[in-house]
């Protein structure tokens, strides 16, 4: 499915050359409580940027706002180019080129698994349901659950269902697949599973935005780490910078209170799962 | 006291005829008032405040008033004051329907409700239209969850028919009522009557029993 992966460098650098999706100074009020207040950094092709912070800090706000799921109240959202926010933007067609993952996988309890997989292309796309089947089933052999076509969402672990929902995502072909703590409702057993797959996509070069507390993942997988506390951005750069030489106090915070000292690079590879245990 | 269940026999055909008018009334007001119960619950759930205002109102008068006074109002008040003829079945039948799809809408209205949010961000997310997300998402699950209380709204439906008599809608009511007054035997064709309604509506309440529980293991 995604092929770009050779010719996609991943830039190191959140000021690269080639921004995908941006995010500027963007504001969200519920009420009285500011979720967001002027949010930027921007995410370059091929880049897995990983947002972390406290709970209730706005990332997942922010992830729902760059989908146009959540409106704004200030700042802008641009994917390639174009206002997510504008009133003349088309968002169903911005929605289709951002592929979302959600805590609670939000399969579809009434389809089979390989209907989930399915149902956005012949949807949305008018894809016909053979020719979608068929790239629904390429999908699930994927992330590893082509023998699952046929059964209902509630007969699959919550591994499971998460891999279908990256799948279901996948579906569109989108260029940037945004992850809202993907492994946050999973029992730890599964959380691994879930993990690998999303390894092996960022390491075809696939665009990711993860909101997640696996700093393992972040500091692992993660390209650039955008670190959030009280809507704000307090702190980005490479995982190196951030996690070994976090440069502000509320990120040491947040880290020591993880449990996170710093550890070396090394020590955590032991931590992380191994993308090739996948059953 | 000796009972002459002769009646009944001799009768048996105006009494069948009537059993079924009163299943054609049903299963009629039932396939309009499913889609008009549909559409009151889809216009409740409109962005525009006028729109949900008035379908409320609507919704309300229907559901807060007895359907005897609803039929009599129907029979009696469009003629007078509109000038608007309808036969005794069309005015039964409309009667009927827009009262059940006032209680339908309420049904509907709780099981769209019920689908979780995530459930519309999911399909959203996928670049669905809202009329699509409704369409493939959240009316199948809905309707799974509403089927038993729509079979109960059925049963409920299938015995309040008897009502249109007073309209003198040839319903198994009507007819049995009009034998009873011709042939003074009341016992008789009470019993006949009761045992025809029991005979009709102990297999649906049984199925929608059946649907609940088959329903409740599904969740």
């Amino acid at each position: 499915m995604i092929t770009r992966a050779a010719t996609v460098e991943r830039p190191r650098i959140g000021s690269g050359a080639a921004p995908i999706l941006r995010f500027e100074g963007v504001c969200k009020r519920y009420g009285p409580l500011e979720a967001l207040a002027g949010v930027t950094f921007q995410v370059n092709r091929g880049e897995v940027v990983c947002l972390i912070g406290p709970s209730g800090s706005g990332k997942s706000t922010l992830l729902r706002c760059a989908n146009a799921l959540e409106s704004i109240d200030g700042g802008r959202v641009i994917l390639d180019g174009v206002d997510v926010h504008d009133r003349r933007t088309d968002a169903r067609k911005l929605r289709r080129r951002m592929g979302m993952v959600f805590q609670n996988f939000e399969l579809f309890p009434h389809l089979t698994v390989l209907r989930n997989v399915a149902v956005g292309p012949t949807t949305v796309l008018g894809m016909s349901p053979p020719k979608a089947a068929e790239r629904a089933m390429e999908l699930l052999r994927k992330v590893g659950l082509a023998e699952k076509a046929s059964q209902h969402p509630a007969a699959l672990s919550g591994g499971q269902q998460q891999r279908v929902a990256i799948a279901r995502a996948l579906a569109m072909q989108p260029d940037v697949m945004l992850f809202d703590e993907p492994t946050s409702a999973l029992d730890p057993e599964t959380i691994g599973e879930v993990l690998s797959v999303m390894k092996r996509l960022a390491d075809e070069g696939m665009t990711m935005v993860v909101v997640t507390h696996e700093m393992d993942f972040a500091k692992r997988v993660g390209s650039w780490i955008v670190v959030f506390d009280h809507g704000k951005v307090v702190e980005q750069g490479p995982p190196r910078q951030v996690f070994e030489e976090p440069t502000v106090q509320r990120t040491r915070d947040f880290l020591s209170h993880l449990g996170w000292h710093g550890e070396s690079l090394a020590a955590s590879d032991l931590l992380v799962h191994s993308p090739s245990n996948t059953p | 006291m000796t009972f002459d269940w002769s009646v009944v026999w001799d009768n048996r055909w105006r009494l069948i005829s009537g059993a079924e008018m009163t299943i054609v009334l049903t299963a009629t007001t039932m396939a309009v008032a499913l889609p008009g119960g549909l559409l009151l619950a889809l216009l409740r759930l409109s962005p525009f405040r006028v729109v949900r205002s008035f379908t409320t109102g609507i919704v309300e008068f229907f559901r807060a008033t007895p359907l005897i006074l609803q039929i009599y109002w129907i029979f009696y008040v469009l003629p007078a004051a509109f000038d608007i003829r309808l036969s005794e079945f069309a005015t039964a039948l409309l009667g009927l329907s827009l009262n059940v799809s006032s209680f339908n809408s309420e049904t509907f209205r709780a099981g769209i409700q019920s689908i979780r949010p995530g459930q519309w961000n999911a399909a959203l997310a996928l670049g669905m239209s809202k009329p699509q997300v409704l369409h493939k998402i959240i009316l199948p699950q809905a309707m799974l969850r509403v089927l038993p209380a729509l079979a109960s709204t059925w049963v409920s439906l299938f015995k309040d028919t008897s009502l249109v008599s007073i309209i003198a809608v040839a319903d198994l009511s009507y007819v049995a009522l009009k034998i009873r007054s011709e042939t003074y035997r009341v016992l008789e064709v009470l019993t006949a009557m009761a045992a025809l309604y029991c005979l009709m509506g102990y297999p649906q309440a049984k199925l929608v029993d059946w649907l609940h529980r088959r329903l409740k293991v599904a969740e």
